[in-house]
């Protein structure tokens, strides 16, 4: 029984990171580029929640559009003025300027809403749900089902809609979306941007199961890596899986051999995913890729 | 007749190599006497400059020449770190027993997980040992009888007074740094580095020349991890305290990475002379702008990677030909 639960709660936790790790992905797969910043621009989202919250009392799920919208200007605004310069240029120079973002986003944070660990009760945050002894917190389930529902508006959008299609047409060939006529300078910007807003509003989730603070973002940076690599980049059904099984296999570590070693369960599975099956579970797919 | 009496004229590598000869020199009398001139605050950011003048020229021999992107590399900065500690502290060893086993650890650590990982490339290979420095800390703070988990481990104190201690890590880290210089210069011209700028340009192609990539690859990273264990043991005992965040600090490898590519990849003293101007900026920076530390050198690292891509020599070689360019339009 104590088995079911804690699986249980680590699918619902797998919600959460794999809504992160779709917009980590989405990132990655169009513009090539790596985002260090990631961890951090969630919790940039987190302190919007959390603002808005403490200031006018406002429920963190209604927060998420002021979170999304914000992180979007800010990274469309970032693309277009510095990151459009490197884009598709040396890993070597993405990598060390989206630390460069991270740091001073933590710093950003730290300076504004000091470094202490933050959290949000609401009305509904000590309510669970039993079934035959099992308890699942009614916050956890709204986070999973919220988590799985902008994932599936994400692949709704890049599928349906107009920009979803250029978006698809720059990663597929760059070159021959501008030659079509696509404005390759700003789906990048707005990719950049859709990846933010997500991030941001998965930041906004965040604050309703969990504690927070500014330097907590690099460990879900790396965990969205391993989410992507796990599934497969670009194959958002396989971010989903992925993340689930991360959420399972983490709480099953901290529950049953030690709970210092929850974090190190996504580095081996990193590590040994890499080594062993560096396309993924599922093999690699690309937004291109109409079955994505 | 003539061409017996005007000295052959010497080709730009000859003058090149005579400047080089000369600045080196030079630079190694002035580092040398330093200590008996500059204050102990000086002689701590010289100290400074010189261990990241290692690790950035340890990150050149991976990064550089064979071009793979070691992100994580301070995991044997911490490997050493922790090894000199552990032989100190739970063995009783001395602190030379704690060099030779921060370096043959950090070589193990290599041939066991280089092999593989080097198969990665790109990204891949990046975040992979992001995440080989994240599990060796998650291991260093779970270990507790070994390595006293997140309490860390403090050393014994070096036998001398503080100013003699300051002097010994000085010549130690210089020591240290004209090493990873000579090996550099050795590695440039051997077979071996060589063999790494071909796989650099085109690895299937070095492979098909029949270069074997692996070996070769590994070999590289085992010299650049020896290096960053060496310094990783040296910072141990000269700071006498030990704990995860501290030497398994992605900043560090951050700060190695940016010295690297300010000074220009596969340079012999490029990674150095970036180390000495990043130190000394940081340093500057640091007692200024307390609060905004943290963010003033990520902005650094955003400008550095915007506008000085290829490093600052090509920066200002780049500038001072459109000035020379200029000048000969308006004259």
């Amino acid at each position: 029984m104590l088995f079911l639960q804690v699986a249980l709660n680590g699918i619902l936790l797998g919600g959460l990171y794999a809504c992160m790790a779709i917009s980590f992905s989405l990132i990655w797969g169009v513009l090539n580029i790596i985002n260090l910043a990631h961890g951090s621009m969630m919790l940039v989202g987190a302190y919007v929640t959390y603002t808005l919250h403490s200031r006018f009392g406002l429920d963190p799920v209604l927060t998420i559009p002021f979170s999304a919208t914000a992180l979007f200007v800010f990274a469309y605004v970032l693309q277009r003025l510095v990151f459009n310069r490197v884009v598709m240029t040396s890993i070597f120079l993405t990598l060390i300027l989206t630390f460069g973002l991270d740091m001073m986003l933590i710093n950003f944070n730290i300076a504004m809403f000091t470094a202490d660990v933050r959290s949000i009760t609401t009305w509904y945050s000590g309510a669970a749900l039993e079934i035959g002894g099992i308890r699942l917190a009614y916050t956890r389930i709204l986070v999973f089902a919220l988590a799985l529902a902008m994932t599936l508006a994400l692949y709704v959008f890049l599928k349906w809609s107009r920009v979803g299609h250029a978006i698809r047409a720059v990663a597929q060939d760059p070159n021959a979306a501008q030659v079509m006529g696509v404005n390759t300078q700003r789906v990048y910007a707005v990719t950049f941007g859709l990846g933010a807003a997500m991030a941001g509003a998965t930041g906004s989730l965040l604050t309703i199961v969990y504690a927070f603070s500014p330097v907590i973002g690099d460990p879900f940076t790396l965990k969205s890596f391993v989410v992507v690599i796990l599934g497969g980049l670009g194959n958002m059904f396989g971010a989903l899986l992925a993340g689930i099984f991360l959420g399972v296999a983490e709480n099953i570590v901290s529950a049953f051999i030690h709970p210092g070693y929850r974090d190190a369960v996504s580095f081996c599975l990193l590590v040994a995913i890499l080594v062993l099956r560096p396309t993924g579970f599922l093999g690699r797919r690309s937004y291109a890729d109409s079955r994505a | 007749m003539v061409g017996a009496v005007i000295p052959p004229p010497r080709t730009a590598s000859a003058r090149r190599a005579v400047a080089l000869a000369a600045t080196l020199s030079v630079a190694a009398i002035v580092l040398l006497f330093a200590p008996m001139v500059v204050s102990p605050y000086w002689m701590r950011i010289l100290s400074m400059a010189f261990m990241f003048g290692t690790l950035a020229q340890a990150l050149n021999l991976i990064a550089g020449f064979a071009g793979y992107p070691a992100f994580g590399n301070v995991v044997f900065f911490g490997l050493g770190a922790y090894s000199t500690a552990v032989v100190m502290v739970k063995l009783g060893g001395s602190f030379a027993a704690g060099l030779c086993v921060a370096v043959l650890v950090s070589l193990a650590t290599v041939l066991i997980v280089g092999p593989p990982l080097l198969r990665l490339r790109g990204h891949y290979f990046a975040i992979a040992t992001v995440g080989l420095n994240e599990m060796v800390k998650a291991l260093a703070s779970n270990l507790d009888a070994l390595t006293g988990g997140g309490m860390g481990l403090s050393l014994p104190l070096p036998p001398w007074n503080p100013a003699e201690t300051a002097k010994v890590f000085y010549y130690l880290l210089l020591g240290t740094m004209t090493t990873s210089i000579l090996i550099t210069v050795w590695f440039k011209s051997s077979r071996l580095g060589h063999a790494c700028r071909a796989i650099r340009d085109d690895e299937v192609k070095a492979e098909a020349m029949g270069l074997r990539t692996t070996t070769i690859k590994t070999f590289a990273w085992a010299l650049s991890a020896m290096l960053t264990g060496l310094v990783g043991a040296i910072y141990a005992y000269w700071f006498s305290y030990v704990e995860p965040p501290a030497v398994f600090d992605m900043l560090i490898a951050i700060k190695s990475f940016v010295m690297f590519l300010l000074g220009g990849a596969a340079t012999l003293l490029g990674p150095i002379a970036a180390a000495f101007f990043v130190e000394f900026v940081s340093d500057a920076l640091w007692s200024h702008l307390l609060h905004f530390h943290l963010g003033a050198l990520g902005l650094g690292i955003v400008l550095i990677a915007l506008y000085m891509p290829h490093g600052f020599v090509r920066f200002f070689r780049d500038r001072g030909q459109t000035l020379v360019m200029l000048f000969r339009k308006q004259g």
